[in-house]
């Protein structure tokens, strides 16, 4: 729920409640005033009553006299003082009922003794009553309506840095190059929040961006040191007085050379990939790629009694050459490293999918094999051969998956 | 042929100028900018190779040197830098070609005769060693007058042998000359045997003599 809903709810139910019991209280207040004055008057009419009769010695006729009901009847009753009830008027002798007011009190002619009730209608008083109900029910809805009005408009544009930021924050990629912009505001929360988040947003992109120089540094340190010691190895194994044993050491070590510096390539290979720094495009068929890198890796797949099978069609691509040819290595090289010996190699290509498929034993971890330096048991590569491969399709807007069906592990780009 | 080297490295440099040298070539090395600008003005050379990272400066200011005074020597950059930029930047300077450390220095060697062969003797289109006889624009080779058929793998090899001869290069050395870096050495080492197996079995057969000899299973040489 959202903090302007929950915000509204509790005061309209507040508001609710509030002008409830002031309508109840405000009724109430209205009630006993008109009471109080409408005893006063019949207050009056018995006095006069009592007047008259004192003058007239005799009962006034029972009127209908000014809205006044008057009846007397005899009684051996005694009440003391005046007593005063709420009762049906009946105007015009019982045709409309109303309500009304009446005063019982005793009035005594020659030692008779007759009960006096004078009766008003309250049809003004309570006419006015409603009135003001109307007026108060009315006033309660403008109110509400306001109120919630007022919550949704100005609470919703109160809200709006809030949201502005968020929506920059949910948008945020480290490795983006623009900064997140906070909307300038006035109100000193949203200050201190977008304060914060610019802060952090920095400094997060500047650790990012060391991290990224750091690596890249590092990679291409390393590539001088290790072209000393290939250039060494070279020269070591021209010395011909030297034993077998150690030149298979020299063998270890120009292995182990070899992968140092794949990896130092890849590493910074994936660098470029990620800081987007190879971007330029242009059109091409990719199937002329596959067959190009077919023709150079056939003999390796041969080599292995892998029968190479492909079904392409022509699909014309608008990428980076460079890496497209990268991404088809990899995935072409492992399909031939992890097939198995005589085994299959389907690649098919048509408009939709490109998809390499290999005969293997059982199924690789499908959420690790794209993670950096994950890798078979088995595997001597560099174990980023597919994170490179995955990082150039995501960079092209291609999905890349796998999954592994016996006898065959599927990898497949889907453009 | 007499090489300039302008590397900064010194134990890159040494091992370079040590197998050039060994190779017959003639060469002068250097490690900075200055010192190869200094030397390039008063001397002569078939090629330089540059190392773009230096201490006192890009190696790219050599090539505009090279440009300005209308020098006319082959170059070949090394760079740490495997940039896409770097290298046409290079290439566009007037350099020839472009390696990436690390590299082989049979690779390297093999570089700079192509480079040479271009520039010194481009009316000559033809490399003899001993009994072989190789017709580079026609991709021909004879041995011994007779004409061999080797694969574009096989024929590649020789070339590559050729400009190492008489030097041990190791399998590695090889399969990237051949199938680049990304290529998986294990696989390819048996793959290496058997092409070296044919090219012995082709240059037997016209020369009766063996080209080609083992080394500890570490590499080949052609003697």
């Amino acid at each position: 729920m959202k903090l302007a809903a929950q915000y509204n709810k509790a005061t309209l139910i507040i508001t609710l409640i509030v002008l409830c019991s002031t309508a109840f209280v405000y009724y109430g207040a209205i009630n006993y005033i008109v009471n109080k004055q409408l005893d006063h008057d019949l207050t009056e009419e018995v006095e006069e009553i009592a007047d008259y009769i004192k003058l007239n010695q005799h009962l006034p006729a029972e009127l209908d006299f000014e809205g006044d009901q008057t009846s007397f009847i005899k009684t051996d009753q005694k009440i003391a003082g005046m007593i005063f009830y709420d009762m049906p008027y009946h105007k015009n002798h019982g045709n409309k009922t109303e309500s009304g007011r009446a005063v019982k009190t005793i009035v005594t002619l020659k030692g008779v003794n007759y009960v006096a009730i004078v009766a008003q209608s309250k049809e003004a008083s309570e006419n006015l009553t409603q009135l003001i109900i109307c007026i108060t029910v009315l006033l309660t809805a403008v109110l509400l309506l306001i109120l919630a009005l007022t919550n949704r408009y100005i609470f919703g544009g109160l809200w709006k840095p809030f949201y502005h930021v968020l929506a920059q924050l949910k948008a945020f990629n480290v490795a983006d190059s623009d900064a997140i912009s906070p909307n300038t505001t006035n109100i000193d929360e949203f200050k201190e929040l977008n304060d914060a988040v610019t802060a952090m947003s920095a400094r997060v992109k500047t650790d990012y961006e060391n991290l990224k120089t750091f690596t890249e540094n590092a990679s291409h340190e390393m590539l001088t040191p290790i072209a000393v010691i290939t250039s060494k190895l070279d020269t070591l194994i021209q010395d011909e007085k030297l034993k077998a044993e150690q030149f298979a050491q020299i063998n270890d070590i120009y292995a182990a050379t070899n992968k140092l510096s794949r990896l130092n390539q890849s590493l910074l290979l994936l660098v470029k990939i990620e800081n987007d720094l190879i971007n330029d495009t242009a059109d091409f068929n990719l199937k002329n790629i596959i067959l190009e890198k077919e023709h150079q890796l056939q003999e390796l797949a041969q080599n292995k009694g892998i029968e190479l099978i492909h079904i392409l069609e022509d699909k014309e691509i608008t990428a980076n050459k460079y890496l497209i040819e990268i991404l088809i290595n990899n995935l072409f090289n492992n399909a031939i490293k992890h097939s198995e010996a005589n085994g299959k190699l389907y690649i098919r290509l048509t408009t939709r999918e490109l998809i390499f498929q290999n005969t293997g034993e059982s199924a690789l971890n499908g959420d690790e094999i794209f993670e950096r330096f994950k890798k078979g048991h088995n595997s001597d590569g560099t174990g980023l051969g597919l994170t490179i491969a995955k990082n150039i399709c995501n960079q092209h807007g291609y999905h890349l998956s796998y999954h592994f069906k016996a006898p065959y592990h599927t990898f497949k780009i889907t453009f | 042929m007499k090489l300039l080297i302008i590397e900064d490295e010194q134990g890159l440099r040494e091992s370079i100028e040590k197998y050039f040298t060994e190779a017959g070539v003639l060469c002068e090395s250097c490690g900075t900018l200055a010192a190869a600008i200094g030397k390039i003005s008063l001397y002569q050379y078939d090629c330089v190779l540059l190392d773009i990272g230096l201490p006192d400066g890009e190696g790219f200011a050599l090539l505009e040197y090279l440009q300005a005074n209308e020098k006319s020597e082959g170059v070949l950059i090394i760079s740490a830098k495997n940039s896409l930029d770097n290298k046409i930047k290079g290439l566009n300077l007037g350099a020839d070609d472009y390696l990436t450390k690390p590299f082989h220095l049979s690779e390297l060697k093999a570089r700079i005769d192509a480079i040479y062969r271009r520039r010194a003797f481009n009316s000559s289109n033809v490399l003899n060693y001993d009994l072989i006889n190789i017709d580079l624009l026609a991709r021909e080779v004879k041995v011994n007058d007779i004409t061999i058929i080797l694969t574009r793998k096989e024929y590649d090899m020789l070339l590559y042998f050729i400009a190492n001869k008489g030097k041990v290069i190791s399998k590695n050395a090889i399969a990237e000359h051949l199938w680049g870096e990304e290529i998986d050495l294990v696989d390819s080492f048996d793959f290496i045997y058997t092409h070296i197996k044919n090219i012995r079995k082709k240059l037997m057969e016209a020369a009766h003599k063996d080209y080609i000899k083992a080394i500890y299973g570490v590499g080949y040489k052609l003697l």
